[in-house]
């Protein structure tokens, strides 16, 4: 592993690791095993260029590559439906946590909106990124960025509207 | 940015949990880059093979197709191009003279000018036998000499 090592890298992960460990699985609707095994092939990814982007934007190029990973996993077939017994999502009545209800929530809502709406809702407001940024890490033009992020928000209004009075 | 963007910006931020960066999760996470560099390898041996093996098929057929475009199996035609190209104009054979094969540039311009419609045939220039040979040599005041006489027997009258 030793042999592996650059420089900065090591430094680079554990400092940013909790940050994008919680935009994957933002962008997963939840789901945190498929967030961190994004997260995985995301940095595996930026280990190779990272002689070259060390000094520019590691962590734009990450993003980028978990928002396109995102959307691609997210049109397989097996990362659409997984039956379980029980629905884990859901708060049970003995749940003290708030905190935890209200991310579970969320992420409930997430994970109903299409992958680009979802990804361009995440980085839009919780990466507070602009709309260009956002436009370059979906790979689109700013316009379309900007059109899939008011209707997330809209479809978000929708879904949450009957829960979020209820949060608090 | 109004009251839900800003509730929805406080839920995103909010929901986000300490994470820290475990061995395990490191260990995992140079396992990976470690059997991407190994494919990452394998590929580009691959690739190096397979450019190898196309260069050396490329390189023995080529030897094949030189031996075919030599130069010297071409010299002949560059040297019947210049002279069949610049042909000076036919001579113009004398009536007494008629198209013979012994000659070598009277055979092949005679043939070619009769056809030709750039040249413009004269009566000299044709063969003997061909058939508007018969306006020329005879010519059409002959018959008609024959009434002159009794024109003229009459007129004396």
């Amino acid at each position: 592993m030793e042999r592996f090592r650059v420089d900065g890298f090591d430094e680079f992960v554990a400092a940013r690791w909790s940050a994008l460990l919680h935009v994957a699985r933002l962008l997963t609707g939840g789901d945190r095993q498929r967030a961190e095994d994004l997260v995985q092939e995301a940095l595996v990814k930026l280990w190779f260029v990272w002689p070259k982007i060390a000094e520019q934007a590691p962590e734009a190029y990450v993003r980028t590559v978990l928002v396109r990973m995102a959307a691609r996993s997210a049109r397989r077939r097996w990362w659409g439906e997984r039956p379980v017994g029980e629905l884990p999502d859901r708060p049970g009545p003995g749940d003290l946590s708030s905190a935890v209800a209200e991310r579970s929530r969320l992420e409930a809502a997430l994970a109903q909106l299409p992958p680009r709406q979802r990804a361009a809702v995440v980085l839009r407001y919780c990466e507070d990124l602009p709309e260009s940024q956002v436009a370059h890490a979906l790979g689109c033009p700013v316009g379309t960025a900007r059109s899939h992020a008011s209707r997330g928000v809209a479809r978000l209004r929708l879904i949450l509207s009957g829960t979020v009075g209820a949060v608090g | 940015m109004d009251d839900f963007e800003h509730e929805l910006t406080r839920m995103m931020r909010d929901s986000r949990q300490p994470d820290p960066f475990r061995a395990e999760q490191r260990e995992r996470l140079y396992e990976g880059i470690r059997v991407r560099r190994r494919s990452r390898m394998l590929w580009r041996a691959g690739g190096s093979a397979l450019a190898v093996a196309g260069l050396s098929v490329v390189l023995a057929l080529l030897p094949g197709t030189g031996s075919r475009s030599a130069p010297a199996d071409r010299g002949p035609l560059p040297t019947t191009g210049p002279t069949a190209g610049p042909t000076p104009p036919p001579v113009r054979p004398s009536p007494t003279t008629a198209p013979s094969t012994s000659k070598p540039p009277a055979g092949p311009t005679s043939t070619t000018s009769a056809g030709t419609p750039g040249y413009a045939p004269t009566p000299t220039s044709r063969p003997p036998d061909a058939g508007m040979s018969t306006t020329s040599a005879p010519p059409p005041t002959q018959p008609a000499r024959g009434p002159s006489p009794s024109f003229t027997e009459g007129g004396s009258d």
